[in-house]
């Protein structure tokens, strides 16, 4: 029977949307096999914290104060001691920022095998398709470890996971863990703006050289702020300077799993493309009918995005209103 | 301050990797230096130009490691470039093992301050070898940084955070992996290359690792292609989303 442990991320005192993804996913599969699931979370916590967390299973939560933004020496320091401790047979993470620099620390320090970037099959098979080399080669790996790692992002279809069933929390003593002299110190976080990752938004819209400039963005983020969604750019918007590198999506930027992506004047390089492969709806705007990004694309219109853009914005306006 | 850079090598062009029988030919592929390992040479190297006395030495741990990729760390200013030679690497742990064996069979007791490695290969991009890495020298690990100074005993760093940006106080010895935005890789020009070729480049032979925690069990070449449904005004595009049920979630 598999034990799995959830690493709950905590960021201003509340549990991340990809951990509650993740957690509810791990659940439904383990009320299927009747597996045992446990969660880790670091850090003060606001009351409604827990809110969205149903099933069975303990909350271990470490509430030092000094673990608000923890560094990832600390948290590995526990979560190995807490897995060996608890025999947990598979860890679960959410692909964030933190969860990437997470689990390689961890695999390393349990010898566990880590499976990231997973585009299907169930935690059971522990068996992982994922895209290599740009998205060109889908391969298989499997673990050879006894102790498995997760990293999971939002590739797969995302649970609606329902229990009448709650999580109990009980307090874990991190004390121990706390080194005097850690040599890494996080000393402040400044959000960009109040806008969230776009590794976490369910609608894109984005936008590549062919916006023209950094100006033409904002009719990008007024359909985005319409449809509720986030604004990504291609490389070469980001290389012109247009958006920040954090906006980036393909390769060199991020990977993003949207329910709908809009792609505004990008070609659709491979390298783009790569960022893509699992958005579910893909959307081109373009003005070159034979741009790549056509062949990757569910649906597309020929066109100026100078020009359409405005006009899909006013048409959306009115599909919306009519709800 | 002594500096350790660990290089490796990703396909140019990512369509010429084949699959023969569900197996990785790599055959046809050339190879370049990893782009996110080109952050870190040029970070290095500036460490050097910031604190002259500094020794900088490159690593790369692959199998198919050319001489071009420790060229060219050579020429974009490090002094030392050593190929750890291993059997074929199966995953990031192993290619974390032998260089982390490596860098202790090249400092000794003495481990450099300062390990430096890109983000992630392009190629897989596990990102997984540099948090290893600094697992198995005990050093500590902090990355992908976009910034870095250094007063010589002291950094400052920054890295990304999920819809933000963190900043770091740090001290050596540490494990940094580098990203995007750091700094701007030098080109290297004839005159560079030429000084390079001069140099000597080492080898060392790696032990054999342990098993690997991941095995590729099976590859296929991705080919598909999506139809698209062509609207021919932006009415029609709304309309056929609309249908598609794609707005739905927005007034939730």
């Amino acid at each position: 029977m598999a034990y799995y442990l959830v690493f709950l991320e905590q960021r201003d005192g509340f549990i991340s949307n990809v951990a509650v993804d993740v957690w509810n996913r791990v659940q439904q599969e383990a009320t299927q096999s009747g597996d045992k699931v446990s969660g880790f979370v670091a850090g003060p916590l606001k009351p409604t914290a827990l809110a969205d967390l149903y099933g069975n299973g303990t909350i271990y939560h470490a509430s030092d104060e000094a673990l608000a933004l923890p560094s990832s020496t600390v948290l590995c320091r526990i979560l190995t001691t807490l897995v060996a401790e608890e025999a947990c047979s598979d860890i679960v993470i959410g692909a964030t920022v933190t969860g990437k620099r997470l689990a390689p620390c961890l695999a390393e320090a349990l010898h566990a095998s880590l499976l990231g970037g997973c585009t299907g099959g169930s935690l059971q098979s522990g068996l992982c398709r994922r895209y290599i080399y740009s998205g060109l080669v889908l391969a298989a790996y499997q673990p050879a470890a006894k102790i498995r790692i997760f990293l999971q992002g939002r590739e797969q279809l995302r649970s609606a996971f329902m229990s009448p069933d709650r999580p109990h929390c009980v307090f874990f003593d991190a004390a121990p863990f706390f080194v005097p002299h850690d040599n890494l110190f996080i000393r402040s976080i400044t959000a960009g703006d109040s806008r969230r990752s776009i590794a976490e938004a369910n609608i894109i819209v984005a936008g590549g050289r062919g916006m023209g400039g950094k100006d033409q963005f904002v009719l990008l983020e007024e359909l985005a702020s319409l449809l509720g969604g986030g604004v990504g750019a291609s490389r070469s918007a980001v290389d012109e300077g247009w958006r920040p590198h954090s906006d980036q999506i393909g390769q060199t930027g991020k990977s993003v799993a949207p329910d709908l992506y809009i792609a505004c004047g990008i070609s659709g390089a491979v390298q783009h493309l790569a960022g893509l492969s699992s958005a579910r709806t893909v959307v081109a705007v373009n003005s070159d009918p034979h741009a790549p990004i056509f062949d990757a694309a569910d649906y597309g219109i020929v066109g100026d995005v100078r020009e359409v853009i405005p006009a899909l914005i006013e048409e959306v306006k009115e599909v919306l209103e009519k709800k | 301050m002594n500096i350790a850079v660990c290089i490796c090598q990703v396909p140019d062009l990512p369509s010429s990797v084949a699959v023969v029988d569900g197996a990785l030919d790599l055959s046809r592929v050339a190879w370049v230096m990893n782009p996110y390992d080109e952050y870190a040479v040029e970070e290095a190297v500036r460490l050097k130009e910031q604190f002259p006395g500094s020794v900088v030495i490159a690593l790369a741990a692959a199998p198919e490691a050319g001489k071009e990729l420790l060229q060219k760390a050579l020429a974009m200013g490090a002094d030392r470039a050593v190929e750890v030679r291993s059997l074929p690497l199966q995953d990031s742990f192993q290619a974390a093992w032998v260089l982390a064996e490596a860098i202790r069979n090249i400092y000794g007791k003495e481990l450099p301050e300062l390990v430096l490695c890109g983000r992630e290969s392009l190629d897989l991009q596990n990102g997984s070898v540099p948090a290893m890495l600094a697992g198995m020298l005990g050093m500590p690990f902090t990355g992908p940084v976009t910034a870095l100074r250094s007063d010589g005993e002291r950094l400052e760093l920054e890295r990304e955070a999920d819809g933000g940006m963190e900043c770091i106080d740090a001290c050596y010895p540490l494990v940094i992996s580098t990203e995007k935005g750091l700094n701007i890789p030098r080109k290297t020009g004839i005159r560079q290359i030429m000084e390079a070729r001069k140099k000597s480049l080492e080898i060392i032979s790696a032990s054999v690792p342990p098993d690997p925690l991941v095995r590729l069990r099976s590859a296929e070449l991705v080919l598909s292609r999506k139809s698209c449904c062509f609207a021919a005004t932006p009415a029609e595009l709304a309309g056929l989303l609309h249908q598609a049920g794609l707005f739905k979630t927005v007034q939730e």
